[in-house]
């Protein structure tokens, strides 16, 4: 049971207790529907408030805010970006809501039993150098990626070499396809081959896009009781989705790297999972029991996080450096040799486990650093923007991956 | 542009904690437990303490800092702060490969290391033990081991941890489903009753488990905690800093018996803490000697 002012009186409200004049007439009996006539009687005879019972959209609001709100312990509650999330985090709810989606009961938020899976070697010894040498020895990378790689690199490189290996990788072909195809670039025209691809979208993007798709194939075998892949890979693309709005957004150039940087930026946390499942598994536990953000659990548990990992896999990789350091940076931009650019990222990250909210994550938002946002120059006003652009985009995008 | 359902949404509930705030606050929580709240954690802080504000009525975190320091009844604010400074939630027979490689390595030599000495007696530490699982697993685990023999044994499994409630919960011995998650189905059918409000230990188990409230942080109350040939301490010291580590693992030592054993969480390490134990590496296990 809720006080409405006057004012914020709907038709349709159930009033719980007698509406009564100042001279003590009954206007509207306990358990009567408010009538529009009735607010303009109530207003003229100077009722103030009614006794309202929660009408369906207080509750899901109530029951979308207060589900929402448990992500957002580890943020600034008073910072406008994080405010401007929120509230849109929150009508996503209520929308799922209405369209009868049940929010998940705190049990079915909780991690699984994963006794049944061991460490490669004790994690109390483990560096990040240990677990990625370890991996590189066990597991060939695509043979596609090195072939793509010495051939970028190549000064007698052609259009011509560099379609001859993406077309020989059917899966990639078809990939890299239904991205010329996507809203990534919104090409006025289908592409349907990929030496047309690469005059349209330029060598070095093509590149850059085959290089970080290729990279994708390399991630199998992750114990899926530690996480669902698909779930795993919807959080990349939405975060590579975000980093492209982004970064056109401010106006940056070549805004492929973006998109890869932010496909690939929890890839250490993949071999974490592949490598290191059980001490993962209580990382997880400990970020789920204790409201951490997993960055955090991982930095509390392990004296290291997922970044220093993948800093070392693709250096080993011979990633390109430019998209390495935005992947490797992505928890602690303003530290970045370019932090604008790491800002992006960062960002992206966090809108994307924003969106994750919604879609039933489990962990609670990352830290934000409040500079990366300020190094875009973009209003606040820009928030829902990109939420809407990403929305638009977002299917899409997941088609040409899944 | 916030449609009208969510323009009137406010994430901050309480009077935001200050930097100057935080900073008496986390100084506070350290003097009094040893517990180091990371700068990264002040809306975490802030968040996790906002309901008691509430509850006390108070519009700032300055009357409750003042409440904590200077009230008549400030100690009894104490474990308030403590239960929402240490969440910690387990189950029973969590980590599975730290127990098989104790009670293989640990506990058999030891017992029978005990019987040859004609010395029937047993001392386990069990600190951080949160809602009883872990001294109640461990308590399980010589049951099985001693069979009827149990009865000729003096054995005392003493669990502590730094919040009153959890201790609370675990002398009342009744757990949810949620808790079993890691336990066979064997062990929960003989060791728990069903009851209303979940499954109940069997008195037979909690008849060599001792608990209390205990503080790492204050040297008095940790020495009188008798000596123990087993200190289990999983997932505590992640919260200290690197004295109160010091300190802590220091402690247990004292505590152990020459030969002793202690065994910390999955992960965790006492690299750069102590160089007094010798660690011993069994698969998927660590434990550390006192030599």
């Amino acid at each position: 049971m809720v006080t409405k002012g006057i004012n914020e009186l709907k038709p349709g409200v159930v009033v719980t207790a007698d509406v009564v004049s100042k001279d003590g007439r009954v206007l509207l009996a306990c358990g009567g529907k408010v009538e529009p006539w009735h607010i303009n009687l109530f207003k003229g005879l100077g009722v103030v408030s009614v006794e309202a019972g929660e009408s369906q959209d207080d509750a899901r609001l109530k029951d979308a805010s207060d589900y929402v709100r448990d992500y957002f312990v580890f943020v600034n509650p008073d910072f406008p970006v994080v405010t401007e999330l929120y509230a849109f985090a929150t009508e996503f709810v209520i929308h799922r809501l209405a369209e009868g989606w049940t929010l998940p009961s705190f049990s079915e938020r909780r991690a699984e039993n994963v006794e049944h899976l061991s460490d490669a070697f004790p994690m109390e010894t483990a560096s990040p150098n240990d677990i990625v040498g370890h991996e590189v020895q066990l597991s060939s990378f695509p043979d596609v990626y090195f072939k793509l790689r010495k051939e970028i690199d190549s000064p007698t490189g052609s259009v011509q070499s560099l379609s001859e290996i993406i077309t020989r990788d059917v899966s990639l072909t078809a990939k890299i396809l239904k991205l010329a195809n996507s809203p990534l670039y919104a090409l006025p025209e289908p592409v349907e081959s990929i030496p047309r691809a690469i005059s349209i979208i330029g060598t070095s993007e093509l590149s850059t896009l085959a290089l970080g798709v290729s990279a994708i194939n390399y991630f199998k075998g992750i114990p899926p009781e530690l996480i669902d892949m698909a779930t795993f890979w919807r959080h990349s693309v939405s975060c590579a989705i975000f980093a492209h709005i982004l970064a056109k957004a401010m106006g940056e150039k070549n805004t492929e790297r973006f998109f890869i940087a932010g496909l690939l930026h929890d890839v250490g946390r993949l071999i974490l999972f592949k490598d290191m499942p059980y001490a993962s598994s209580e990382m997880l536990l400990h970020a789920r029991e204790n409201s951490l953000p997993i960055v955090i659990a991982e930095e509390t548990l392990f004296n290291f996080t997922h970044t220093s990992i993948s800093e070392a896999l693709l250096t080993q990789w011979d990633f390109p450096p430019q998209i390495a350091i935005l992947v490797n940076s992505h928890h602690n931009p303003l530290a970045a040799p370019s932090p604008r650019e790491a800002s992006i990222v960062h960002l992206a990250d966090f809108f994307a486990n924003v969106v994750g909210v919604v879609a039933g994550g489990m962990y609670a938002l990352p830290p934000l650093e409040e500079g990366a946002w300020e190094l875009t120059s973009l209003p606040v006003t820009s928030v829902r923007r990109i939420c809407s652009d990403y929305e638009s985009q977002a299917e899409q995008m997941f088609k040409a991956f899944f | 542009m916030n449609t009208p359902l969510t323009s009137s949404l406010l994430l901050r509930r309480c009077a935001a904690l200050t930097d100057e705030e935080f900073a008496q606050f986390r100084d506070f929580i350290y003097a009094k437990c040893g517990i180091w709240v990371d700068e990264k954690r002040k809306y975490l802080i802030q968040n996790r303490f906002e309901g008691r504000l509430a509850t006390l009525g108070m519009k700032s975190f300055s009357d409750y800092i003042k409440l904590l320091q200077y009230d008549t009844n400030r100690d009894k604010e104490l474990p308030y702060v403590f239960e929402l400074v240490t969440t910690n939630e387990t189950s029973f027979f969590r980590d599975q490969k730290q127990l098989d490689a104790f009670s293989q390595h640990i506990l058999v030599p030891t017992l029978s290391e005990q019987r040859n000495k004609n010395k029937l007696e047993l001392n386990i530490w069990s600190a951080g033990c949160s809602s009883g699982e872990e001294p109640y697993t461990l308590a399980i685990l010589l049951h099985e081991k001693l069979g009827p023999e149990i009865r000729k044994w003096r054995i005392n499994i003493t669990g502590c941890d730094l919040s009153l409630p959890m201790i609370a919960k675990a002398r009342a011995g009744i757990y949810p489903e949620y808790s079993f998650k890691t336990t066979p189905e064997a062990l929960m059918k003989k060791y728990f009753t069903p009851v209303d409000s979940g499954y109940k230990i069997s008195p037979a188990v909690t008849g060599i488990v001792n608990f209390q409230q205990l503080n790492l942080n204050d040297a008095p109350a940790v020495k009188r905690i008798p000596k123990s040939h087993v200190v289990f301490c999983r997932n505590v010291i992640i919260y200290f800093d690197a004295a109160m580590k010091k300190k802590a693992i220091t402690a247990f030592y004292d505590n152990l018996l020459p030969g002793g054993s202690m065994l910390l969480g999955h992960s965790e390490t006492i690299h750069g803490v102590s160089m007094a134990f010798t660690p011993k590496f069994y698969p998927g296990s660590v434990v550390y000697l006192k030599s």
